[in-house]
């Protein structure tokens, strides 16, 4: 005889859904329009009904271990749709930020980026002041005096400083997204056991990541799928050139600073147009694009103005370098070193982990597709 | 009241509802004028094949009713008549009735030989416009009362061949409209309901397919006296249809379309599907709900439907149909299945719902509407039938009982 199934309700994960912006989902009478319109959901596996019914439930495991929650894309079709105005496109985006949560390692980091309504000062303030008091500590808060006309950023700010946090920085982030990402993996595969080939996945899931294909089919989501598309290949591009950098430095020994006319620099320079267009296009559908954008709940809105502020920090330290007086330099440099620490500490908590959550659940679709007999 | 004869009640609109109210209030010793816009009683409930739960014709019982009609001197039915202006005066209400030219008068026969000449097309409005009649004819086999109707404006420059052929002198071509004016103790507003309009569910693929219609239109391809002489065919080829789709709930209990559950279309939808099997025993079926609501005793319709062979009874809401390549495709979550369905259908059949139609009758008597735009009803001024509140032919006709009951009260009290 077959075990009866135990539902394990979570009060707190309900009470959670509701607090964090996704209290429409009680609206939901379970007719399943939803999953017919979606363009997203697999026809063997369709969502968002069934992510709805048990976000009501508050079966907070099943849906941290449903790869359901990140196939989403949010083209808010279903919102669209929705009989009840039951918002599952907002739903799930909150789900999808509950999940974060709930694996994040350690998890107390993962409650304080997911209070980012509350936390954000402390989020953001405290990598700024540590560079404040870094800087000061080893003399660098000021600008040192004969600097030349074509100066450098190494000359306020010596590389070694630099390397010396942000590989720890990025090495913490690794790690805790390495055992996130690992019970994340787990989930899905204790659910489908045997399938979900890692490998087998790996290389198809990157394909479409790359293209964002999938993106694509959103029927609500288009000017959302060009901003997305453009910023990710924005910072594919800037971690790129500084991977270069590194090489420009240490093997060609190159003489900083680059000439505006050096590929390494017209690499950095592009991958800045291209994020200040995605970011530009993903906050103007944020703000006006009405139900099809979605709403914003506070954990979004926390990422995407750290990305906008990474970014305009970034932009305008070059712009300063070059025509403006090096003291506005340095301090906007600073801000913008806190500011990409900050992103980097926070990931593995921050809207900033679907893009390990949501390649992990397509590695698994894809994987589990090619051990299909006839896929 | 010492003597003096109490005012009698006026009634807006002859569906079910308003001759019940009528009929009560008169055989309870009342006088009443029944208003019909159209030229013949009945109103939606004719319309209907067959209705639930004994599946027969609705023309039996409305035989009934108007012989009651005819029977009873107290009912003054006046048809092709609106009310156009209703006042407050003297604790009841002067109520102003327009009556539209009777281009068609009581001398009438119904005998034929104007339609037999007639050169002018006209749609059938009884049959939904989904055929066209000369335009002067009998609106529709059972009509009562049995007098011809010409709509006037499709006539010829010039022509008068039915009145040169009328050998009764029951065609005035040249009449004109009069009003008169009642002064009612109280009033029933009984204006019924339209069906919510196809083309607003383009997404279900409402107006963009000829095979997808709506549940009033498949009473009419049913029923022997409509377009199809009671054959059930894909409008597009006029063929029988194989694959039949119900889809429940379509533009009801959505907020982006009707909010509420109109309250008949399950059982309305269960009925038609006996249609198309009696029919076509061969076809197959698919009703897609999101939940079956058959109240009551009408429970016995879906157990009778769900064991029929050929009809499947599927969970979920459908979300689209296309038309593809002469036939329609839907996507639907089979919830239960736990899967998304690609069916395809020869016939999709839409289960609309019913929008009241209050309309004028608002501002005429002063009444108010609910979020869903039902009528509410207000001392001397009774609601009943679906311009109330959602409901089948039954609860209409108590719904209607009740209002005549108020309506009765309200007049004695005022006169």
């Amino acid at each position: 005889m077959a075990a009866i199934p135990t539902l394990l309700p979570s009060h707190d994960f309900r009470e959670a859904l509701r607090r964090r912006g996704g209290e429409a989902a009680s609206r939901c009478y379970q007719c399943a329009t939803c999953s017919g319109v979606c363009e997203l959901a697999p026809d063997e596996a369709p969502f968002p009904r069934r992510l709805m019914l048990w976000a009501q439930w508050g079966l907070a495991d099943r849906l941290a271990a449903d790869p359901a929650v990140w196939l989403c894309h949010q083209c808010n079709d279903c919102t669209v749709h929705c009989p009840r105005d039951a918002k599952p496109g907002d739903v799930v985006q909150v789900i999808r930020a509950l999940v974060i949560e709930k694996l994040a390692f350690p998890g107390f980091l993962g409650r304080l980026v997911g209070a980012a309504r509350s936390s954000w000062p402390l989020l953001v303030g405290l990598p700024i002041a540590f560079w404040v008091v870094l800087l000061a500590a080893t003399g660098h808060l000021a600008v040192p005096a004969g600097l030349p006309q074509n100066w450098a950023f190494e000359q306020l700010v010596p590389h070694l400083l630099i390397y010396s946090v942000f590989f720890p920085a990025a090495g913490w982030a690794m790690l805790a997204a390495w055992v996130s990402g690992r019970r994340f993996w787990g989930l899905l595969t204790a659910n489908s056991p045997g399938k979900g080939s890692f490998l087998a996945g790996l290389a198809p899931a990157l394909g479409e990541v790359a293209t964002h294909k999938r993106f694509g089919t959103c029927g609500a989501a288009k000017p959302r799928e060009f901003g997305h598309l453009t910023l990710m290949w924005g910072f594919v591009g800037a971690a790129v050139t500084s991977g270069l950098l590194i090489v420009g430095i240490y093997i060609q020994h190159l003489a900083m600073p680059l000439a505006l006319t050096h590929p390494y620099k017209i690499l950095g320079n592009l991958s800045a147009v291209l994020l200040v267009i995605g970011a530009g296009v993903l906050v103007a559908n944020r703000l006006g694009g009405g139900v099809k954008a979605g709403a914003s709940t506070a954990f979004d809105t926390y990422f995407l103005t750290v990305v906008v502020l990474v970014i305009t920090t970034g932009v305008l330290s070059e712009v300063a370098r070059l025509s403006l007086t090096a003291e506005f330099a340095l301090a906007v440099y600073i801000a913008h070193l806190g500011l990409v620490l900050c992103l980097f500490l926070t990931f593995p908590y921050s809207k900033f982990a679907h893009l390990l959550y949501r390649s992990l659940a397509m590695v698994h679709e894809r994987g589990s597709q090619a051990q299909a007999p006839s896929a | 009241m010492t003597g003096q004869q109490p005012r009698p009640l006026v009634v807006v609109g002859a569906g079910i509802a308003g001759i019940t109210a009528a009929l009560e209030a008169a055989e309870a010793g009342r006088e009443v004028v029944l208003v019909e816009r159209d030229a013949s009683v009945g109103g939606r409930v004719l319309r209907n094949h067959h209705y639930f739960p004994k599946l027969c014709p609705p023309s039996c019982g409305m035989e009934i009713n108007t012989g009651r009609l005819e029977r009873n001197p107290r009912v003054r039915v006046v048809t092709r008549a609106r009310v156009t202006g209703c006042r407050e005066s003297d604790g009841g209400y002067e109520v102003t009735i327009a009556h539209a030219p009777a281009w068609v008068n009581e001398r009438c026969t119904a005998c034929g030989a104007c339609s037999s000449v007639c050169p002018a097309k006209v749609k059938d409005a009884f049959n939904l416009e989904m055929a066209e009649v000369p335009a002067v004819r009998l609106p529709h086999p059972n009509a009562w009362p049995k007098r011809f109707v010409l709509d006037r404006q499709a006539c010829p420059e010039g022509c008068h061949a039915c009145k040169d052929v009328c050998t009764y002198g029951a065609i005035d071509l040249d009449a004109e409209e009069r009003t008169e004016t009642v002064h009612a103790g109280a009033v029933v507003v009984a204006t019924g309901w339209d069906p919510y309009p196809l083309e607003r569910l383009p997404e279900l693929g409402g107006g963009l397919s000829p095979d997808v219609i709506a549940n009033v239109h498949m009473e009419r391809m049913a029923a022997p006296a409509g377009p199809t002489g009671g054959k059930i065919l894909r409008p597009s080829d006029q063929q029988p249809p194989k694959r039949v789709a119900f889809v429940q709930c379509a533009g009801s209990r959505d907020v982006n379309h009707l909010a509420y559950c109109s309250a008949v279309c399950c059982l309305a939808s269960l009925k038609q599907a006996i249609y198309v099997k009696e029919q076509l025993p061969d076809a197959l079926v698919t009703i897609y709900y999101i939940d079956r609501r058959t109240p009551g005793r009408n429970e016995e319709m879906l157990t009778r439907v769900a064991a029929m062979e050929g009809v499947r009874l599927v969970k979920g809401k459908v979300a689209k149909v296309e038309p593809r390549d002469g036939v329609l495709a839907l996507r639907v979550e089979d919830v239960e299945g736990g899967r998304i369905v690609h069916a395809e259908a020869d016939l999709v059949v839409l289960a609309t719902g019913m929008v009241p139609s209050l309309g004028a009758g608002a501002g005429l008597f002063g009444l108010a509407s609910d979020d869903d735009g039902f009528g509410v009803e207000k001392p001397g001024v009774a609601v009943a039938g679906v311009v109330h509140r959602p409901e089948d032919v039954a609860a209409s006709v108590r719904d209607a009982t009740g209002a005549a009951a108020r309506a009765c009260v309200a007049a004695g009290r005022r006169a």
